[in-house]
């Protein structure tokens, strides 16, 4: 299948696009080498057990999907004071040496098919830096898709001592018509006592697929912190990822997703602790409902040098229908006796004691089991630390909700 | 007991395990498998047409099968060299299927079996005991009274011969048909000795049934067949024991166990794997459980080099009950990658899984687990518990569980820890008086007490003392 696509990329594409964007030769020759390399690599790993492979990536039929130069989209920035917010033309004028020194230094160019493929034709996306000591407390993107493909690629720098939060929401355009594919790339590098928080709401039309990588490293004492939303798109394929790379960072995952028809949501939240003094807490709640489908996995990996390691994961889904389908491997590797680590999992209903309370003081079935599917949020909502951010997710957890 | 506890203690035992016998046989096959091999082991036992055309059908699953070397964290198997395996040595005795009585056995043999404490076990203990000396039987005794009520408790080439409509039914068909694995492959062609247990209808056996499997020789691959089949209403308790002297040569272990528990039926498996360093203990075990039946897996896995071993159950039935407990010891150079997995296929199934783990000097231990929840196995639960405890920051603990949910009238819960010896309660025994040893080792009995008040006592004794002996020396 991959052969396929290549067959329809061509060299002068790729270099078309790196000129629009009036790019030095570098990242030219990133791309350039990206596109080689399709031939050689594998879809994204995807979790199999004997007999069955959780997700099917060959469902995008990515030939008809991708135009490389017919890409469009409304693209909406707000910057925050003492922030550079920067669509890729501008930031590479303004700060080429920084995003030569950075870029591909997160997320591997080259670390599977579709990444490669992002890597390749980007042309949307955004940079954001945060200088030394700057506090920006609200950076927003809003990306709206408007075309049949769209390759997001972001980067940000936050340098010492610095922190920033971002949102981000992607969504699709009114007039789209028929499959499309989303992939977004984001790679955050947060410098030593630097946070950065990065809040995604991925809220694609249903026809959409969607493809994401998002990966944070961090120096000493730093944070890298990630919230997802995922609502919509047909099938999504995401991996949040940090390596705390420096002594004491710390990084949280927090993750919500609401599934209904019939949706595919393949999660991963990741994280590997490479230093000392590290902290990893990872929490993520989901809802199925009709047909939908989930995937979760979760991994806490400790390092052999990584003393004093405290790593933690919970995961739950709720179940509203008997045709959806919950799969989850919340994994435990452990190299460093140092450490104190726990996961755990639940899949089941809605509680049937809940219910048969909240009934018998005459609330409707179907309310009583709406107020507890908001009620089952509620963990992951208060662990979400942008106002903005948990209230637009709270929105759309309750207008998926059934009547 | 107490008589059968004693022994225990006073037997060295790493003596007991580790004394090894020097080689003789009267029938040995040739290196590697091929159709000319197994058609020789086929001969050999005079089996049935029958079960050369299934053994043939599995070496021919088994060329065609991948390793299972892609899993993530899986141990290296790059250094089984199936053209090095002998599959079959029969040992030098007159009576084929096993001697009638204790003293019936070659010396060697009785010596090899009084220094693993079989006897003292039988005496005391068991309702019967048979001991598996490289691919046979050789000493199977059965208590009157069980027989008497129908029990049958014999090895494995002696059911194909004397039970063989019940064997043909069950034997590789529906629990572990040769196409699971490579392994399950390689087993159904290769296949010798091992337990054939059958508990009729209405029929509580109230005492264990034991076999002991001991491998001695040089090179040699193990591969007994278990088949118990417990009918409706009828309980029964089976133990298994397994150990070999260390080669420098790689030995390879790879049984099949299969357990078809009946309506309303209990069947407990237990073993204590102590197999040397050197070899590869790579099994397949399987239950299937009908409607308000209960099966029971109780391990603990000391011995090997690498262990790849997922006991599963296929709770078929209505009601069906399936429970995991399970311990891990990895020591120096031992990957030990096990875990459980349960199919609820029917409403109302219950399933606990109870994983512990214990890993120092670079040793790694793994919980591969699956738990899968059919469309239609409404009301069904399941409970998954992994705690891993770990010595230094060479060894490794890793859990994998995997979970797929197809039914949503159903409760799953994963829960998993990882820590160290904790510093204060090390502390807190030292301050009464215990050395830093005596303070460790009491903490790891502890840790894995839920495991050893399980197994019978002789067995519980033997778990406790073979992990105080890889405690040995590492500490302090």
């Amino acid at each position: 299948m991959s052969t396929q696509v290549q067959a329809n990329l061509t060299e002068e594409q790729v270099t078309e696009i790196s000129e629009q964007l009036d790019e030095p030769e570098w990242l030219l020759e990133t791309r350039l080498d990206a596109l080689d390399a399709l031939g050689e690599l594998d879809m994204p790993a995807v979790i199999q057990t004997p007999g069955r492979e959780w997700t099917n990536l060959d469902a995008l039929d990515y030939e008809r999907f991708v135009d490389p130069l017919e890409m469009a989209q409304e693209k909406d920035r707000v910057d925050a004071e003492g922030v550079d917010v920067l669509s890729w033309s501008d930031a590479l004028d303004q700060h080429g040496d920084l995003i030569e020194e950075q870029f591909g230094s997160v997320v591997d160019p080259q670390r599977d098919y579709l990444t490669a493929l992002s890597t390749a034709l980007f042309s949307a996306g955004t940079v954001v830096y945060v200088p030394e000591g700057v506090d920006a407390e609200d950076v927003k993107i809003r990306t709206r898709m408007n075309s049949r493909a769209l390759f997001n690629y972001t980067l940000v720098i936050a340098e010492e001592s610095s922190s920033v939060t971002i949102l981000e929401r992607q969504e699709t355009g009114d007039d789209a018509e028929g499959e499309r594919y989303y992939s977004g790339v984001v790679e955050a590098v947060a410098g030593e006592n630097a946070t950065v928080q990065y809040g995604a709401l991925q809220n694609l039309d249903e026809e959409t697929y969607n493809f994401q990588v998002k990966r944070g490293h961090t120096g000493q004492y730093g944070q890298v912190n990630w919230i997802e939303g995922n609502i919509g798109s047909r099938l999504t394929k995401t991996s949040v990822e940090t390596r705390l790379l420096g002594d004491s960072s710390e990084s949280k995952i927090v993750g919500a997703f609401f599934g209904h028809e019939d949706q595919h949501f393949d999660l991963a939240s990741r994280v590997w602790h490479e230093a000392e003094h590290t902290t990893a807490d990872l929490i993520t709640r989901g809802v199925l409902d009709d047909h939908a489908r989930s995937v979760y996995e979760g991994v806490q990996d400790v390092g052999r040098e990584a003393w004093d390691t405290n790593s933690y994961q919970r995961e739950n889904t709720l179940m509203l229908s008997d045709e959806s389908e919950a799969d989850a491997s919340p994994k435990l590797i452990i190299n460093n006796h140092d450490t104190e680590a726990s996961h755990s999992a639940t899949v089941g209903q809605v509680d049937e004691q809940d219910m048969f309370y909240m009934t018998s003081r005459a609330i409707p079935a179907q309310v009583a089991e709406n107020m507890l599917v908001e009620g089952f949020f509620e963990p992951v909502l208060s662990e979400v630390a942008v106002d903005e951010f948990r209230e637009d997710l709270a929105g759309l957890i309750a207008k998926r909700l059934r009547e | 007991m107490s008589s059968d506890q004693d022994h225990l203690k006073e037997t060295d035992t790493e003596a007991r395990f580790e004394f090894k016998k020097e080689e003789s046989s009267a029938f040995k096959s040739e290196k590697g498998l091929t159709e000319e091999t197994i058609r020789v082991i086929s001969e050999d036992k005079d089996e049935p047409e029958w079960m050369l055309e299934r053994r043939l059908r599995a070496l021919k699953q088994f060329q065609q099968m991948p390793m299972p070397t892609d899993w993530p964290g899986a141990p290296d198997l790059s250094e089984i060299d199936f053209d090095e395996i002998v599959p079959y040595i029969r040992p030098d005795i007159e009576t084929r299927g096993g001697a009638e009585s204790w003293e019936d056995l070659p010396e060697e043999i009785q010596d090899t079996f009084d220094k693993l404490g079989i006897p003292e076990a039988e005496k005391n203990a068991l309702s019967g005991v048979g001991a598996q000396y490289e691919s046979e039987i050789v000493y199977q005794n059965m208590q009157e009274r069980w027989e008497d009520k129908g029990v049958i408790f014999c090895d494995m080439d002696k059911a194909v011969q004397e039970h063989e409509e019940i064997v043909k039914e069950h034997f590789m068909t529906k629990c572990v048909p040769p196409s699971d694995n490579k392994f399950a492959a390689l087993h159904g062609a290769v296949w010798s000795g091992g337990s054939f247990v059958y508990v009729p209808e209405d029929t509580t056996v109230e005492m264990p049934v034991q076999a002991y499997f001991r491998m001695n020789s040089e090179g040699m691959g193990q591969f007994e067949h278990t088949l118990i089949i417990a009918e409706d209403n009828s309980e029964v308790h089976y133990i298994e024991g397994c150990s070999a002297p260390k080669y420098s040569a790689f030995n390879l272990h790879s049984g099949g166990v299969e357990v078809f528990v009946g309506e309303n039926a209990h069947v407990q498996y237990s073993t204590v794997q102590n197999w040397s360093k050197n070899t590869y203990n790579l099994n397949t075990k399987r239950a299937i459980c009908d409607a308000d039946g209960t099966m029971e897996w109780v391990s603990g896995s000391m011995g090997s080099k690498a262990t790849m071993l997922y006991p599963s159950t296929i709770l078929k039935g209505p009601g069906a009950t399936d429970n995991h407990i399970t311990i891990a010891f990895a020591g120096e150079g031992q990957n030990i990658d096990t875990g459980a997995k349960v199919y609820h296929n029917a409403p109302n199934t219950k399933s606990t899984i109870e994983s512990k783990s214990i890993s120092k000097d670079g040793g790694r231990t793994n919980y591969r687990g699956l738990v899968h929840m059919s469309d239609g196995a409404e009301n069904s639960s399941t409970s998954v518990e992994c705690d891993a405890l770990m010595f230094d920051n060479e060894s490794t603990s890793d859990t994998m569980p995997y979970m797929e949910i197809q039914e949503n009238k159903v409760d799953v819960a994963h829960e998993a820890t990882v820590g160290k010896i904790g510093d204060e309660d090390v502390f807190y025994l030292e301050t009464r008086g215990l050395d830093d040893d005596d303070a460790k080792q009491m903490i790891v009995a502890g840790f894995i007490e839920p495991i050893t008040e399980e197994l019978p006592i002789e067995y519980a004794v033997e778990l406790n003392r073979l992990i105080e002996l890889e405690m040995e020396g590492s500490l302090g």
